[in-house]
């Protein structure tokens, strides 16, 4: 890639092979120059048939900051010219020289799509250059000038090859499916690349998916943290009154075995057995002096319980049993009311709100037992 | 125009142009830089071949390495035309 051809060079060449004087040739390539210059003024854009288009392209002006001060600086708006290379010459290119021949087709096929050319000679006259590049391929000069190039071509071509003994690594690990498009030649330094990549991009992904769970976690625990303990606090005073109610269930028993022990009148204890029962019938009739008022009369509607109602009068369902208490007249099963109940909603005290006092966990005990 | 300053008929001018681009052509196939006096240079540079990502797909293929023709402007014509 180092090898120059220089002006000189390019001189000798040209004469040599158009069959002109080196001066004739030299001032024509000034004068083309000149030219190609100036049309770039003028028209912005050049296209050189056979090779590329030269373009004056326009770039903005454009903020920027000193990176020494931090002043802003605005970077005024410039040209500069771009060179895209004809897409036959791109190929050529890349092939490194196939031969001659290839060259005048491209060529050819170059030059039909050139009206729009500043330079209009060049497009009209594609057919001709067709024509002497064929004349130049048959003389024999040209012909060696053309096997040299041959031969110079293939030389950067070996470069890159030799690298290909490690291809049997390649063969055998799999990420190669991932990259089809790829000759087998180029591939040795990429596979383990994206191999790599992945890795890292797995491990990467997992770890931050960790990290953003925990953070959640966290995030979850602190804002509902008051919420998280009133619930255990409810879970905990059922397992109280749970326990209580059994506790209070055993002691009747034992007195009436006690009794019963003592005395023999036998008769008489059933009396007594029955009566606690007989209570919490006679309690239907809901005691409602307790209450000091009525906040509203809510009807049950289709999915409604008595815990939201509770919850949403008293901010927490945990109060449902003063609910089932002031309706008990018309309550069989709290757990199965009609749709269009209504429901008073008794107004409660601060007291009232207590969940610890003996109070409400007699109305709870009652409550659930209606449950059951 | 070209011929016009330099006194060469029409065709021959036109030959003169075909082979100019023909020799370019063929120096740069070989991977020669070319100084064009005045203008800048003309020269194959290699792109080294590349992961690249489809944004959508999320893909990874290589793009192969491949070669183009890269202009680079005199300085002198750089600052000429900056000012256009």
């Amino acid at each position: 890639m180092a090898e120059k051809l220089s002006w000189t060079e390019l001189r000798r060449a040209l004469a040599s092979r158009a069959g002109v004087s080196e001066k004739s040739a030299g001032a024509f390539l000034n004068s083309f120059n000149a030219q190609l210059i100036e049309a770039l003024k003028t028209e912005k854009q050049v296209k050189v048939n056979g090779l590329g288009t030269f373009k004056l392209q326009a770039v903005a002006a454009r903020k920027s900051v000193n990176v020494k001060t931090g002043e802003e600086i605005t970077i005024p708006g410039y040209n500069k010219i771009v060179f895209a290379s004809e897409a036959g010459v791109k190929e050529l290119v890349e092939s490194n020289g196939e031969g001659r021949r290839a060259n005048g087709e491209r060529l050819e096929a170059n030059g039909e799509g050139m009206e729009n050319d500043p330079l209009k000679k060049l497009g009209v006259q594609a057919a001709e250059i067709v024509d002497i590049l064929g004349e130049l391929g048959q003389s024999p000069n040209a012909e060696a000038n053309g096997e040299r190039l041959e031969a110079k071509g293939e030389e950067p071509v070996v470069e890159p090859e030799p690298v290909v003994e490690p291809e049997p690594v390649v063969e055998i690990e799999p990420v190669v499916e991932i990259e089809p498009v790829v000759e087998p030649v180029k591939e040795e330094p990429q596979p383990e690349e994206p191999k790599k990549k992945k890795k890292h991009h797995f491990w990467r992904d997992t770890l931050i998916c960790v990290v953003c769970l925990l953070i959640v976690l966290v995030i979850a625990f602190f804002f509902f943290r008051s919420e998280i303990s009133s619930w255990i606090k409810s879970f905990v005073e059922e397992n109280k009154t749970e326990i209580v109610v059994p506790a209070e269930e055993q002691e009747t028993p034992v007195t009436v075995t006690e009794e019963a022990t003592e005395t023999p009148e036998i008769e008489q204890e059933p009396e007594v057995v029955i009566e606690p029962q007989v209570e919490p019938e006679t309690a239907v009739e809901p005691d409602l002096s307790r209450y000091k008022g009525w906040i509203k009369t809510e009807e049950i509607t289709e999915g409604s319980r008595l815990a939201w109602i509770a919850k949403k009068y008293y901010g927490h369902q945990r109060y449902w049993p003063y609910l089932y208490d002031a309706n008990k007249d018309h309550l069989d099963n709290p757990n199965k009311i009609a749709i269009g109940t209504p429901i008073r909603v008794p107004k409660l005290t601060k007291a009232q709100k207590d969940t610890t006092t003996v109070e409400f966990l007699e109305l709870k005990r009652i409550a659930e037992e209606a449950i059951k | 125009m070209i011929g016009n300053e330099t006194g060469l008929s029409k065709k021959d001018t036109e030959q003169l142009l075909a082979t100019m681009t023909a020799i370019l052509r063929e120096n740069l196939m070989a991977g020669k830089t070319i100084q064009i006096q005045g203008i800048g240079t003309l020269e194959v540079k290699e792109r080294k071949e590349r992961v690249i990502v489809h944004p959508k797909t999320g893909n990874r293929t290589v793009s192969p390495s491949k070669k183009q023709i890269a202009f680079k402007p005199v300085a002198n014509m750089k600052d000429h035309l900056k000012k256009i």
